[in-house]
């Protein structure tokens, strides 16, 4: 088995695949590269049993095999190589050795029957999205699940595929996004929640990426493919909490105001607050929004007023500050707008502007209920 | 188990004041003196509060609907009630007791205990002491009060309605004993009619009765009270004078004039009760963490429902927005006549209960 191929371009191939492998792996199979050579077509996977992606490369060569090679060995070498073609040859002591326009390395490699079967998909439904579009529903929401083994279901994505739209939810208990594309839909009712790693995987690659992405999915899998890349992942498994139940409907007290400005005052007021809690509190009356935090332990306070646009009754609200700065951090829009009803109700941020035709986003976060 | 003769000596007084509420609107109004009257209880179905010593030879008392009052004494006059008025005399009165003491339990606006074994004047009479009070009482404030003076608080609330009104009844440690055997079982603190009827069910109608029984019989017949049956009977009664005497909760009802049977129409009262809540827990300023709703229905059967949240709440929209989640929880019984709202597990318990009154705040989850 023998193949040659460009440096920069296997390497720019198994970087990406190398965000698959695990730092510490129970099987030792899993820290490997799997190469399988076709003739000219060279497919390489990596798997976390979870997760398996795989690429396939054009090489130059006429020969067949099934070899796993150490992935950190390979990656680290690569790296220190200016472009050049690389020949790689199998030897017979169970070796594969690498020649360079510098000299000439060898591997030990294990047997590709080894590497674990990629799934396949059994009766798969599927649709196909933009690269780019997927990469935006991914990093609009990925933020707000959870890490809670407890509650698996809020570690993931939940994807709700239908006739109409594809809306992408995650939320960790305390804050939850709703990303809805009315532009893209799926042939048929679907549901599933996907693991937050692949999906950081895929955000990365696929980011102003205009590729068309197929999603195919069943009960327990989900494959992404695009151009020469494959991505097969497991389904979180259980019920996703019925998030809709929890958007309060009526929301009487609404507050306009420049994102960057809430963003920037929250951030100063922020540093101000109670280390624990990182708790903020919204006064707003009138067309004020007056912003203020305190750590009562070290006498540290902050307050700050900012003009908004408010139509309801006065309100005093705390928040979670980081739960404030990443949810406007991550939306787009000029101003946004905050619809509230109680003190211990969630209240909804919702972007003015922004936007793009088709998408919506909403986002919920609980307040920090105040004692005073 | 304790015996009398191993228990320190103490001098306990119970100031209780003659009708207050309707003594205040006598001293007020002149017009009234001498006159049968009642504070509260005009409408058609209110109760009243209080009833001037004129009023009470008819038989009209306390907690007794307006109603049934006015049957009993036709040339009744009802007054309106002036909650602030009697808290203004309350605190005036209150400074008096503390001329004598720091260790000072109110018990509500009219009766307070005051342990003076150890008193500001250095007395050593707690006799005495209780006349010259009762005297200050009527000189500074116009008014009349009963006490009674013994070696506890039971035996003290006791005695002072020995001589009421504006009389006083000391029972000295060598009476106490003689004192409790020849006392009516109803006359007991904490035997209410209830637990009057089952003693007399049980044979005991005096306290010589009640001391004849064994701790065992007791216990088992009245639960967690039978201690204190026994040892109360036995002159024991170690509850001190709390001088901050905590609320436990803090509540406001109302009862309607109209029996009303549908949930929409008690939102409105549901509002108001939960205005005036927050009202008395501003006053206070406190708050708390379990909301009770109370239904009492037409048939006078009552139903509580309550919720505890994991904050600490004081403001109306939350305390209604509860109360109307408890109303909606299940389907109403009969008509209603009667609602109310009270907060208990409230954020004055002091360090030694809770150490964690530092945590401020509390992050809300999604109701998942």
């Amino acid at each position: 088995m023998k193949f040659i191929v460009s440096s920069t371009y296997l390497l720019k191939h198994l970087q990406v695949l190398g965000g698959v492998i695990n730092n510490s792996n129970t099987l030792p199979i899993l820290d490997n590269f799997l190469f399988e050579l076709d003739n000219s077509s060279l497919k390489v996977s990596a798997s976390d049993l979870e997760t398996t992606m795989s690429s396939v490369l054009e090489v130059e060569s006429d020969a067949t095999g099934n070899i796993a090679v150490p992935a950190r060995l390979l990656l680290d070498t690569l790296k220190t190589f200016p472009e050049q073609p690389l020949t790689f040859v199998v030897q017979d002591n169970n070796t594969i050795e690498i020649s360079s326009n510098h000299g000439k390395y060898a591997v030990a490699y294990a047997d590709g029957a080894e590497f674990p079967k990629t799934v396949t998909l059994d009766n798969p439904s599927s649709t196909t999205i933009v690269g780019d579009v997927l990469a935006t529903a991914i990093s609009k929401t990925i933020f707000a699940a959870g890490n809670d083994d407890l509650r698996p279901v809020m570690s993931g994505v939940f994807f709700q595929f239908s006739p109409q739209n594809l809306t992408f939810v995650a939320t960790d208990a305390h804050k939850l996004v709703k990303y809805t594309r009315d532009d893209i839909a799926a042939s048929e009712v679907a549901e599933f929640i996907m693991p937050k790693k692949p999906l950081n995987l895929l955000k990365s690659i696929l980011a102003g990426n205009d590729v068309e992405v197929k999603v195919e999915y069943n009960d327990s899998n989900c494959k992404f493919s695009f151009e020469n890349t494959e991505l097969v992942s497991r389904l979180i498994d259980g019920k996703y909490p019925n998030y809709e139940a929890v958007i309060p409907k009526e929301n009487p007290n609404k507050l306009t105001v420049e994102r960057n400005q809430f963003l920037n005052s929250s951030r100063r007021v922020s540093i101000f607050s109670n280390k624990t809690t990182h708790q903020l509190r919204l006064k707003i009356a009138g067309a004020e929004l007056n912003i203020s935090a305190e750590d009562i332990d070290y006498s540290n306070k902050a307050e700050e007023r900012l003009n908004c646009d408010y139509q309801g009754d006065d309100i005093q609200i705390g928040f979670n500050s980081r739960f404030l700065i990443e949810m406007l951090n991550n939306l787009n829009a000029n101003d946004v707008q905050l619809e509230m009803s109680l003190p211990n109700r969630a209240g909804i941020l919702t972007p003015i502007d922004g936007l793009d035709e088709g998408e919506q986003i909403t986002m919920l976060v609980m307040p920090v209920m105040l004692n005073n | 188990m304790t015996d009398l003769k191993d228990i320190p000596l103490r001098k306990i007084i119970h100031v209780d004041m003659d009708a207050f509420y309707a003594s205040v609107e006598q001293l007020d109004n002149p017009d009234l003196r001498g006159l049968p009257i009642a504070v509260g209880g005009g409408g058609t179905r209110g109760v009243i509060s209080a009833a001037s010593y004129e009023a009470r030879k008819f038989g009209v008392r306390s907690a007794m609907s307006g109603v049934l009052a006015r049957q009993k004494c036709r040339d009744l006059i009802f007054v309106k009630t002036r909650f602030d008025r009697y808290k203004e005399i309350s605190k005036q009165i209150r400074a008096i007791f503390f001329d004598y003491t720091d260790l000072v339990e109110p018990l509500s606006l009219d009766e307070a205990y005051l342990d003076v074994t150890q008193n500001k004047k250095g007395h050593p009479s707690a006799s005495m002491l209780a006349e010259e009070i009762r005297q200050r009482i009527f000189d500074e404030v116009g008014l009349t009060a009963s006490a009674g003076i013994s070696i506890n608080k039971f035996i003290a609330k006791v005695a002072s309605d020995y001589n009421k009104p504006n009389g006083q009844k000391t029972v000295n440690p060598e009476e106490v004993l003689d004192f409790l055997e020849a006392l009516d079982i109803r006359k007991f603190y904490g035997v209410g009619k209830v637990t009057a009827e089952k003693m007399y069910q049980l044979g005991i109608f005096t306290g010589k009765d009640l001391k004849d029984q064994t701790l065992d019989f007791l216990n088992e017949r009245f639960g967690k009270s039978g201690q204190f049956y026994y040892n109360v009977v036995r002159g024991i009664h170690l509850s001190e004078v709390k001088p901050n005497r905590i609320a436990k909760s803090v509540g406001a009802e109302r009862t309607f004039s109209n029996n009303l049977t549908s949930e929409i129409f008690m939102l409105e009262k549901l509002d108001h009760i939960a205005e005036e809540l927050e009202r008395r827990l501003k006053n206070y300023s406190i708050a708390g963490k379990t909301i009770t709703l109370k239904i009492k229905y037409s048939d006078f059967t009552t139903q509580t429902r309550s919720k505890t949240l994991s904050y600490f709440v004081s403001a109306k929209s939350l305390i209604f927005e509860t109360a109307k989640e408890l109303l909606y929880q299940e389907k109403l019984k009969n008509s209603v006549r009667l609602l109310g709202i009270s907060l208990a597990n409230l954020n004055t318990k002091k360090g030694t209960e809770k150490p964690d009154k530092k945590v401020v705040s509390v992050q809300l989850k999604f109701d998942f």
